[in-house]
């Protein structure tokens, strides 16, 4: 059958992700008098970075403290947090830049809490030395997304809503694009662009229990790999220690940063066990292992979560600092944290690794871009500190924005439209076999079966056996997946076929966590071998690259970056 | 807690489909805790895959959930369904939105009229790379409107665009009076004059049935009142000073 001629859209730069970073990457690129597009699968202001809460670290000094932030000394706390497995000229930047981009958004808008000299309010965050994280209550997220949204509609960025990314395009070892799928259009619709950036965010729905939206299924990282580009680190997944038991609502950090307390079933603030001069301030990896532990043995309720205790705060700081975290325990758990204390569990929330880039955002593949929690700079190395990724967002979706708008030289017209028409048919014909499929499998159980796997057996502890198991479990998954269907043909509407695809995606990201997971035998920030409890950096001090092949993942590895701070022990 | 049995009448519409809408009987088995956003995946998961509705964060923080439940308009993954189980639920689309396909409607309006008020800091001349000070006061005073979601929710349930289909509506008046209080932002008057009209504050009928409505607290009626007073203000004060200038000529 002839297919009718294709539509084609083209751009200078193309965006895929509405979130925080995705945002700033498109003001940028649009600043510099470039033609750039936003697609996004839910409206930007729908993206999980609306859902941040704590806050977002710079190192300025509005708080008073014994002595004097620095950006080297956020530098240094972030390398330290990231078990020296961070790149620290990557993290330089950040800490450096992140001042800027901050101001910035106050600039812009942003309606930051206050000091009482009316300057940008700090609160003290995990693993950090300084009360550096500026917060808007416990909204920063939604704030800041809302900001860079109206900064969007002021610039007239156009987007794509409600459109998504069904792969990317190659021509000639370069990205030229990406075929898209307007969900309500039924149509597949390739999009030329001389730069497209990835800001698609994480992976968190493929843990049973996670803080993260729906929609976070990894997808963006998936349509990398697929693509040929490697995902770094992949097996450094933070599992955030406060998350509100029954919906894994998360809980920000900030309510320990305003004081609040972990409390087992005995009333004893067990961190001082596991971080005595920091306690509850912990870096994520410590209070979330420290929590489970807690849980697992015994000292929790009903052997499945532990206290967050804020009463002590008073009803006045709890309104004031945290409304929100107050309104989410009332509505998702009947809980009003003034009177009682919030029941937590540790789930998962983050993910360090991604795809890899440099610090302009650019990844292995020429005219393929990323940033945001999807990308690895990297500046989390195995663990994140809280309040560091929204700066990231910003930072680098800056500099990934500006770098790509450099590299357009006019010539999107010029993209052969062959390598779009071969691939939309290549897509077209596997929806017609997947719906003719008889489908003994269903997609949403394997999903499930997924989650749970990934949260038993791939969680915060690791050893070899689960993991083994775990590696064969996925490739028994992965062997149903291909014997599942999907009900509807056509294209419109079909969202029973993007959750098909989506689900593909899941299978092998959860494969490059599990295969990087096993491999690496030591104990590095997240990453946590019962078996092999200690950081080996003879062995160890690598990032892990995994590439996709026909037989599943291939592991290779590369050195980290060391500027100024040694691997030292990390003490807290 | 045992589980039991939560029964759904849900509002379907599909163009192309013969009939075009119907109203279709969902039986789901609940769980402790769960919430109507998760009763309608599992339907969709476990009966029917074609039902369209819009979800993503489930925490009630991003808006996109917004429908009428039993005729009233509210994010779906914020409402228990512990407290719906007695009798059949009627969910259907958040009104006022032409429906795009079962729940999932057309939110364009919203967001043609978000635009129409230039929802973006104006900003006042500064230092350089410096930010702006501002006080805890003047912060609490912006705080209740910047926790707007965007959901649509308050032109779900606004009765006054039945009299002005133009109206900018609650959310957007608010998103207005937001940058009006912020000393950041240089509009000050125009903000005022840019609402001074049948299709801006002077469309709300005043019956707080947004304020009640928001999910997230956020007062759109107050905003649209005291924008209202100030526009008043301004007025009177013209005519006083014509008034007075008057006075001066014949004197």
């Amino acid at each position: 059958m002839n297919q009718p001629q294709m539509e084609i859209l083209s751009h200078d730069i193309l965006v895929i992700g509405g979130g925080l970073a995705g945002l700033r990457a498109a003001i940028e690129a649009r600043k510099a008098g470039k033609d750039v597009a936003i697609l996004s699968k839910v409206h930007p202001l729908r993206s999980h970075s609306v859902a941040a809460q704590g806050g977002v670290n710079a190192a300025f000094n509005n708080v008073p403290a014994p002595v004097q932030d620095s950006c080297e000394n956020h530098a240094f706390d972030t390398i330290k947090g990231s078990d020296y497995l961070a790149d620290q000229d990557a993290v330089e930047i950040m800490c450096r830049e992140g001042l800027d981009r901050v101001v910035e958004m106050e600039r812009w808008g942003t309606l930051f809490s206050r000091t009482e000299d009316g300057k940008i309010a700090q609160r003290p965050f995990g693993g950090a030395g300084f009360p550096r994280t500026c917060y808007a209550a416990d909204r920063t997220g939604h704030n800041l997304l809302h900001v860079l949204y109206e900064q969007v509609t002021g610039l007239r960025i156009p987007v794509y809503e409600e459109w998504h990314a069904l792969s990317l395009v190659v021509g000639e070892g370069r990205c030229i694009g990406i075929l898209a799928f307007p969900l309500f259009e039924g149509k597949i619709v390739p999009i030329r662009a001389e730069a497209t950036i990835l800001a698609t965010g994480g992976y968190g729905r493929i843990y049973l229990r996670s803080t993260n939206a729906i929609i976070n299924a990894g997808r963006g990282c998936y349509l990398a790999y697929q693509a040929g580009v490697p995902l770094e680190d992949m097996e450094f997944v933070q599992f955030h220690p406060t998350s509100l038991y029954g919906t894994n609502i998360l809980i920000t950090e900030g309510a320990r940063g305003e004081g609040g307390y972990l409390v087992n079933v005995k009333g004893e603030r067990y961190m001082e066990r596991y971080a005595p001069h920091l306690m509850e301030l912990g870096p994520r990896d410590i209070v979330a292992r420290a929590t489970q532990r807690e849980i697992d043995e015994g000292r929790g309720f009903q052997g499945q979560y532990v206290h967050l205790d804020l009463r002590h705060l008073g009803k006045e700081k709890i309104m004031d600092r945290l409304p929100g975290i107050r309104q989410i325990a009332i509505d998702f758990a009947g809980i009003d944290p003034v009177l009682d204390p919030i029941p937590i569990q540790p789930a998962q929330h983050y993910s360090m690794g991604g795809i890899p880039t440099g610090v302009d955002g650019e990844t292995p593949l020429p005219g393929l871009y990323a940033a945001g929690e999807c990308a690895c700079v990297s500046v989390h190395g195995a663990n994140r500190l809280g309040g560091n990724s929204l700066l990231e967002t910003l930072v680098f979706g800056k500099r990934a924005g500006k770098k790509a708008a450099s590299i357009v030289r006019g010539r999107k017209e010029a993209l052969p439209p062959s390598a779009f028409h071969k691939q939309a048919e290549a897509i077209r014909a596997g929806l017609r076999e997947l719906s003719s499929r008889s489908g003994e499998e269903s997609g949403f159980r394997l999903r499930d079966e997924l989650k749970t796997l990934m949260t038993h057996r791939v969680g915060i502890f690791r050893r070899k056996s689960d993991l083994l198991s775990a590696k064969e479990k996925i490739r028994e998954l992965k062997e149903r997946f291909g014997r599942t269907a999907i009900k509807q043909n056509r294209l419109a509407f079909n969202h029973e076929w993007l959750l098909h695809l989506e689900l593909e995606g899941m299978l092998h990201v959860a494969e490059v966590i599990t295969e990087g997971a096993l491999t690496r035998e030591e104990s590095r920030g997240s990453h946590f071998r019962t078996d092999y409890p200690e950081r080996d950096d003879e062995r160890w001090l690598l990032h892990t690259l995994a590439y996709k092949t026909p037989e599943g993942t291939r592991l290779e590895y590369k050195n980290v970056t060391i500027t100024n701070s040694p691997p030292k022990a990390r003490i807290y | 807690m045992g589980t039991s049995v939560l029964t759904l009448k849900i509002k379907r519409y599909h163009p192309g489909k013969e009939p075009l809408r119907w109203t279709e009987t969902f039986k789901v088995e609940t769980t402790q805790g769960m919430n109507l956003l998760e009763g309608l995946l599992r339907i969709q998961e476990e009966q029917d895959p074609t039902l369209c509705f819009r979800y993503s964060c489930r925490g009630a923080v991003c808006g996109s959930c917004g429908m009428e439940v039993n005729g009233t308009p509210l994010l779906a993954c914020r409402t228990p369904v512990e407290r719906l189980l007695k009798e059949p639920i009627r969910i259907s689309p958040l009104p006022f939105f032409p429906v795009i396909r079962d729940l999932v409607v057309d939110m364009s309006p919203f967001f043609e009229n978000y635009q129409k008020i230039e929802p973006y800091l104006h900003e006042k001349p500064a230092i350089p790379d410096r930010e702006h000070i501002m006080t805890e006061d003047v912060r609490k005073a912006i705080d209740p409107y910047i926790q707007c979601i965007l959901c649509g929710i308050c032109f779900g349930v606004c009765p006054a665009f039945r009299r002005e289909a133009s109206f900018l509506g609650p959310a957007i008046l608010a998103k207005a009076f937001r940058f009006l209080l912020d000393p950041r932002d240089r509009r000050g008057k125009d903000i005022l004059q840019s609402v001074d009209h049948h299709r801006g504050v002077w469309g709300c009928n005043t019956v707080f049935r947004c304020v009640k409505a928001c999910p997230k607290e956020v007062p759109p009626t107050h905003a649209i009142v005291r924008m209202r007073g100030k526009i008043l203000k301004g007025h009177c004060a013209r005519l006083f000073s014509r008034f007075s200038f008057l006075l001066r000529i014949l004197s």
